[in-house]
Order: C-alpha cells, then sequence, then structure tokens
C-alpha cells in the first residue's frame, strides 16, 4: 500500500492539511447566540472604553463590570490515557480494542479473555476497510492478547504495552481496573 | 530409572494418592480439543504439579491455550507453562502463602518483567491491602519502559499510603509522562514523589 | 476583500451581522485544527461555536489591526483543550459511527478513505500536548515562536513535543505497514 521510500510522515502531514468542509449551518449557530447577546457588545465595548480612556461619565461600575463577563479558564492539562482501556460509555468495564489493518480479509481479538481462541472475537470493519473494532465486556484483571489477521499473522497492538513472549508472536496487554 | 528419582516421586504419588482419581485425571476439555496428545500429558502434569501446590492454574491453562493458537511447537509450550509456573511459585515463596490467585498472577507478570522476588516480599510488607492491582501497576510500569528497580522502588514507595485509585492514576501519569518524553525512570521518581506530597500521612522517606 | 481588523471596527461599533463574515471566513481553515485535534467533528463544531462566540463577547480585546485570525486561533486552542478533557473523562471510543465516517473522510479514492481513518487514528494514540504540538507546527505552519505565544509553552518544550509526536506516528504507522 505504501511506497517504502516516502516518509510515513510526509503522507500523514498531506493528509492533515487537506481542506476540512465544516457545516455552513454552524454560521447560523454562531450569528444565533451572537445575536441573544448582541446588545451586550455595544456595552461591553464602551466599557472597555471607559476603564482605558477615562471621561466624565455618569455609569456603575458595577454594572458595567457584570457585563463584562471575561471568563479566565485556568486550563489543566489531562492527557487521556490510551483510550482503549475504557468504561463508563458502553458500561462498566467494558474495552474497545482497535487496530488499522488495512487490506485485511479478517481481523479478530484474541486473548485470554476467549481462550485464545481465533474465532471467538472477530472484529468488524470500518466502512473504508482500514479500521477494525470489537468491544469486549471484561472483569478487571491482566489480559495478554493480540490481534489475528487473515488467520495466520499475529500483530501486537502498537498502542498498548508489549509482554516478553514465549512463543515468538508478539502479545500486548491491558489491565482493567477493578 | 535411578533410585534417587523414585524417592524423590514419592511425595508426588503419595499426594496422588491422596486425591480422588477423577481430580488427577482430569483434564481441561480446553486443553484436550487443542493440543495434540504429547504436549497435554507434559502441560498437564505440570498444572496437576501446580494444582496441588496451591497455585492458581487458570493461567498456566491460558499460557498453553495461547501456544496452541499460535501453532507453537509441543516443546516450546510445554517449556512455557513449566516456566510460568515456576514463576507462580517464586511469586508465592515472596509473597506468602496467603496470597490470592490474582495476586500471584500479578506478581508472575511482574517477575517476568524482570522485578526481583526480594521487591515482591518488600511490596507485602509495606501494603496491607490487596496487592493486585500494585503488581499490576508494577508490572505495566516496566513494560511502559520503566527499569524494574525504579519501578519497584516506585511502587513500595506508595505502597503504604496509595489507595487502588491512587496506584492506577500514578501509572498513567507516569505513562503519560514517558509518551511526553520524559525518560522512563525520571518520570516514575517525578511521579512518585508528587503523589507522595499529596497523600496525607504518607512517609516522604523512600525506602 | 473587506480586511478583519475593518470588519472587527464595524463589528464593535454595533455592525453585530457584520461578525457573520469572519465567521465565514475562518471556520474552515480553524475547524480542520478542532477535527484533527479532537478526532471527532461533532465536538470539533462545539469547540469551533464556542471559540467565535467568545471570541464575538471578547472582541473588545482584540486592539491589534491584523492579529483577529491568530487571536481567534488562540482562543480555540483552550477550547480544544478543555474539549479534550471532557472528552477523556468521558473515555470516548476513538470509532466513529458510519455516518460521522462518512462526513470526516474525504470523497476520494477508498485509498485516500483508508488512510484518513488510518491517519486519525494514529493522530488519536497521541498524547494531546504532542498532538496539538504536531498539527501547530505541520498543519498550521506555524513558527515556534507564535506556537509559544499561543500555547504558553516554552520553545524547547515544543520542540521536543514535535519530536516525539513524529517518533510515535512513525512508530504506529510503520507497524500498520507490516500487516
Amino acid at each position: 500500500m505504501f511506497d517504502r521510500d516516502e516518509d510515513v510522515l510526509d503522507r500523514v502531514i498531506d493528509q492533515l492539511r487537506q481542506p476540512v468542509e465544516m457545516d455552513p449551518t454552524l454560521d447560523t449557530a454562531v450569528m444565533t447566540r451572537v445575536a441573544a447577546g448582541g446588545e451586550r457588545l455595544g456595552r461591553l465595548a464602551a466599557v472597555w472604553d471607559w476603564a482605558w480612556r477615562p471621561r466624565e461619565i455618569s455609569v456603575s461600575p458595577l454594572a458595567g463590570l457584570g457585563l463584562a463577563a471575561a471568563v479566565v479558564g485556568i486550563v489543566v492539562w489531562l492527557a487521556g490515557r490510551n483510550p482503549q482501556v475504557a468504561s463508563p460509555a458502553a458500561g462498566p468495564n467494558t474495552v474497545q480494542f482497535v487496530v488499522v489493518a488495512p487490506g485485511a480479509a479478517s481481523v479478530s481479538l484474541v486473548g485470554d479473555f476467549n481462550d485464545w481462541d481465533g474465532g471467538a472475537t472477530p472484529m468488524q470493519a470500518a466502512k473504508s476497510g482500514a479500521l477494525w473494532s470489537v468491544t469486549v465486556p471484561l472483569t478487571p484483571g491482566r489480559y495478554r492478547y493480540a490481534f489475528l489477521v487473515n488467520g495466520s499473522r499475529w500483530l501486537a497492538d502498537p498502542a498498548a504495552p508489549r509482554v516478553q513472549d514465549d512463543y515468538d508472536a508478539p502479545s500486548s496487554v491491558v489491565t482493567v481496573g477493578g | 530409572m535411578h533410585c534417587s528419582r523414585w524417592l524423590a516421586m514419592l511425595p508426588l504419588a503419595g499426594a496422588l494418592l491422596i486425591l480422588r482419581p477423577s481430580t488427577a485425571a482430569a483434564q481441561d476439555p480446553r486443553l484436550e480439543r487443542r493440543l495434540d496428545p504429547a504436549t497435554l500429558e507434559s502441560v498437564t502434569a505440570t498444572i496437576d504439579s501446580a494444582r496441588l501446590q496451591g497455585l492458581p492454574v487458570e493461567a498456566l491453562v491460558q499460557r498453553a491455550l495461547e501456544g496452541a493458537a499460535k501453532h507453537a511447537a509441543p516443546a516450546q509450550i510445554a517449556a512455557a507453562v513449566r516456566r510460568l509456573a515456576m514463576e507462580l511459585a517464586t511469586a508465592r515463596q515472596a509473597l506468602g502463602s496467603v496470597s490470592s490467585p490474582m495476586e500471584l498472577e500479578a506478581a508472575a507478570g511482574a517477575l517476568r518483567a524482570g522485578v526481583r522476588p526480594a521487591d515482591l516480599t518488600r511490596l507485602r510488607h509495606r501494603r496491607t491491602q490487596s496487592l493486585t492491582v500494585a503488581l499490576a501497576t508494577l508490572a505495566d510500569l516496566v513494560a511502559s519502559g520503566v527499569p524494574p528497580d525504579s519501578a519497584a522502588a516506585a511502587v513500595i514507595a506508595l505502597a503504604a499510603s496509595a489507595g487502588d485509585d491512587q496506584m492506577a492514576d500514578f501509572r498513567r501519569a507516569v505513562e503519560r509522562d514517558i509518551a511526553l518524553g520524559a525518560p522512563p525512570a525520571v518520570a516514575a521518581a517525578v511521579r512518585v514523589d508528587a503523589a507522595l506530597r499529596q497523600t496525607p500521612g504518607a512517609s516522604s522517606r523512600r525506602p | 476583500m473587506t480586511s478583519d481588523a475593518e470588519i472587527v471596527r464595524r463589528v464593535r461599533e454595533g455592525d453585530t451581522a457584520a461578525f457573520a463574515v469572519l465567521v465565514a471566513r475562518y471556520r474552515d481553515r480553524l475547524g480542520r485544527y478542532a477535527v484533527h485535534m479532537l478526532g471527532d467533528r461533532s465536538d470539533a463544531e462545539e469547540a469551533l461555536q464556542d471559540a467565535f462566540v467568545r471570541a464575538y463577547r471578547s472582541l473588545a480585546r482584540c486592539r491589534e489591526d491584523g492579529q483577529f485570525g491568530p487571536w481567534l486561533f488562540g482562543i480555540l486552542v483552550n477550547r480544544c483543550r478543555t474539549a479534550g478533557r471532557r472528552a477523556a473523562r468521558r473515555h470516548r471510543m476513538f470509532v466513529r459511527d458510519e455516518v460521522s465516517l462518512e462526513r470526516a473522510s474525504a470523497p476520494e479514492t477508498s485509498d485516500r478513505a483508508e488512510w484518513d481513518d488510518t491517519v486519525r487514528w494514529a493522530m488519536e494514540r497521541l498524547a494531546p500536548p504532542l498532538r496539538e504540538a504536531f498539527l501547530l507546527k505541520h498543519v498550521e505552519d506555524m513558527e515556534y515562536e507564535e506556537m509559544s505565544r499561543l500555547t504558553g509553552t516554552g520553545v524547547s518544550a515544543l520542540k521536543m513535543r514535535v519530536m516525539r509526536a513524529r517518533e510515535q506516528l512513525r512508530a504506529l504507522l510503520t507497524e500498520v505497514e507490516r500487516v
């Protein structure tokens, strides 16, 4: 699928730079909200001017400042955990596994939770065929697993920790909290 | 066979006699379906021995099934199951005989990752509650690249004061820092200090 | 074309409707950043809407001519951080429903659609600070000094984040190539 000589990052950047068309009804949604607070903008500008260029105007500063709702957010950056190991969106201890395997005819999830049965947990391909996923309920514990592509090729999860393997085929591990 | 080997087998033979025949001979149907007879016999012997010692056997069954799924050679499957059985036994020796099956399985994972048995013992002495999450945290940290000694030191430092949720938070924070470029050992050390400062009543003295 | 500064002046003088010109002008370009940063089109639309409304309400603070675009962008970057934090708490999963996948993919060859999915998956795997730095540098073509002003993070930290993002993307996508 890929030209081996081409830097894969160039392809990523090229893809990300493609124009994205947002829904033009967003404009209407914005302007509706803007119009709802439209009158305030005139007063906001006036308050700002008053603050910076004092003039002899009798205006209640409290009323003006009350309208100047400058929200100062202290942004706490919380990088998300690997989103695989999940829970509450779909139910308690439900974990979704995702892998990209373009061109695969079949992908299944195989691990300690399904007795390493290659046919027990087939994954579903998204429409494009590149992205495969499945959601499984897991009781708390630590599970070794891997993806089986086309019934014969083992793929570790590139987004999960690897474990030392006994069998010359890669495995990953997922810890489900209790 | 030499005399000494017969003598060594006596305790096992005695144990087998005490058990009901069906227990000793019972084979897991999952293994029966998936392993060839020779591998089945070898793996079953290891599993039975482990069961006699009071070790959890489900992990051994899964390790054998993994080998079957990956079409590993019979000798490889047998060796892998024996190795895991030894790790479970070592884990029980390090953690004590009252350890739960989940604790032993998590500890075996930590041992496989390179954590020393002595560190498991230290962890047991430092933490009164279940060790399962702490041990899983330890193994996951090593899997993320934290050197085993650093991971063990970090988890032991938190063992007395951090609950299971805080252990999980700590692991996530370290993994996030590693993803952002921090050297793994440094990430673990920094997060331990931060966690100890936040936990009321925690000692800031690290072992 | 009427300049941003001229439109800002009109809006501040009370011509609210003129703000719609700025919205239309910046919608798609900022939307592109939000979609890639949040990985979800509806979250991106919400963050974008939020950013525009906040920009309108604090327009009095945008005082320098010609700086509306970068200033608006800074608001969006912060909106995306907040949205990302909310999403992480919800433990959202990556896979979108079929409808949003269709909308999000470029309507071209199936190869393009596959690669689109692949790139989005890989970007989702990056920790948000790495993803943010990578997008600002390589997609928005910002200089590090500008990124530093926008994010409040030092230049050397940003350079390290971009480097780590590149390493991780390479590692993720090389694995995929071997399938």
